[in-house]
């Protein structure tokens, strides 16, 4: 075990609940936490688990993001077009 | 493209006519959009192809995210924006079809190699090595050696191997073992969660760790 590793198992097992969400229902949670967050409210302490499920899942996590992303976007009108979004592809 | 309320979406969607066939174009751009922005974010998982397989991708994320939405419409409960539920999906479906394109192997040897090697000394306040800081973080390294070995399964030590120490991705560790998401994240949570006890049982409080090898929180 190097270190890097160990630091990363440390800060996983730190952070463990007793009870945690499963992918599944971190998904289903997922859109509620992302307009909360991107009106900028505080996500209510019922999706604490939310969080923690993304400290510990790096594909929900990443999910997350780009969902946040896309909202927010739309929120602000900043959403780019097709035709943009197809260029750098 | 026309602004909607939760609530015209479903209507015009569950409709039928010219409401629903604008309704639903109007959501097919959105999934398209949200396909083709979810891509340009994966690029270390498709970067590789050639760029009208990577449009082509998107078209069919898209379009299997417009039938996964079709018959869940049910489902939507109105807790958030229905575009943002939809994106949901989309990115849901876009970086799973992402990361499939790009496999990490996931090594197949249960035993989890524990090497000797310990941090860097240790050391107090003027800098020099700390024979006691040594002495508890070679302590604190058998104790965790003892928890894997000792407490926790062999796929249990597979799992942690391929997700926490080798980062491969959930999905292909879920596609290798023929297995799902939940049940991947349930056998690393129950292993995270005998470490910590196990750490506890020997006298180690987890900030205690951080503190012994210099872990930022």
């Amino acid at each position: 075990m190097i270190r890097s590793h160990l630091e990363r198992l440390l800060r996983l097992v730190a952070r463990t609940e007793d009870e945690e969400l499963s992918c599944t229902a971190c998904f289903a949670l997922l859109p509620l936490y992302v307009d909360l967050d991107v009106s900028g409210q505080t996500p209510d302490v019922r999706l604490r688990l939310f969080g923690r499920h993304l400290e510990q899942c790096a594909v929900c996590r990443e999910e997350y993001e780009a969902v946040r992303e896309l909202a927010r976007l739309e929120v602000e009108g900043r959403s780019s077009s097709i035709d943009d979004l197809r260029r750098p592809l | 493209m026309r602004q909607r309320s939760n609530a015209e979406w479903i209507v015009a969607l569950n409709g039928r006519g010219d409401e629903q066939a604008a309704a639903l174009t109007d959501l097919r751009t959105y999934l398209l959009r949200a396909a083709l922005f979810t891509l340009q974010r994966a690029l270390r998982y498709v970067g590789h192809l050639e760029s009208s397989t990577l449009g082509q991708l998107a078209e069919d994320c898209a379009q299997e995210t417009l039938t996964t939405l079709l018959q869940r419409l049910q489902d939507f409960r109105g807790e958030s924006r229905f575009t943002t539920w939809a994106y949901a999906f989309a990115v849901n479906i876009a970086l799973t079809a992402a990361r499939r394109e790009r496999s990490a192997p996931v090594a197949q040897d249960p035993i989890l190699e524990i090497s000797e090697a310990l941090p860097s000394p240790g050391r107090d306040e003027d800098g020099l090595p700390d024979p006691e800081r040594r002495a508890l973080q070679m302590e604190m390294m058998a104790a965790i050696r003892d928890g894997i070995e000792q407490n926790l399964t062999l796929r249990q030590q597979e799992a942690l191997r391929a997700l926490v120490f080798e980062e491969v991705p959930l999905d292909d560790v879920v596609r290798q073992w023929g297995s799902n998401r939940n049940a991947v994240y349930k056998l690393v949570h129950d292993a995270r969660r005998k470490l910590k006890m196990h750490l506890a049982s020997r006298g180690f409080d987890v900030k205690d760790i951080f503190d012994l090898f210099a872990v930022s929180a």
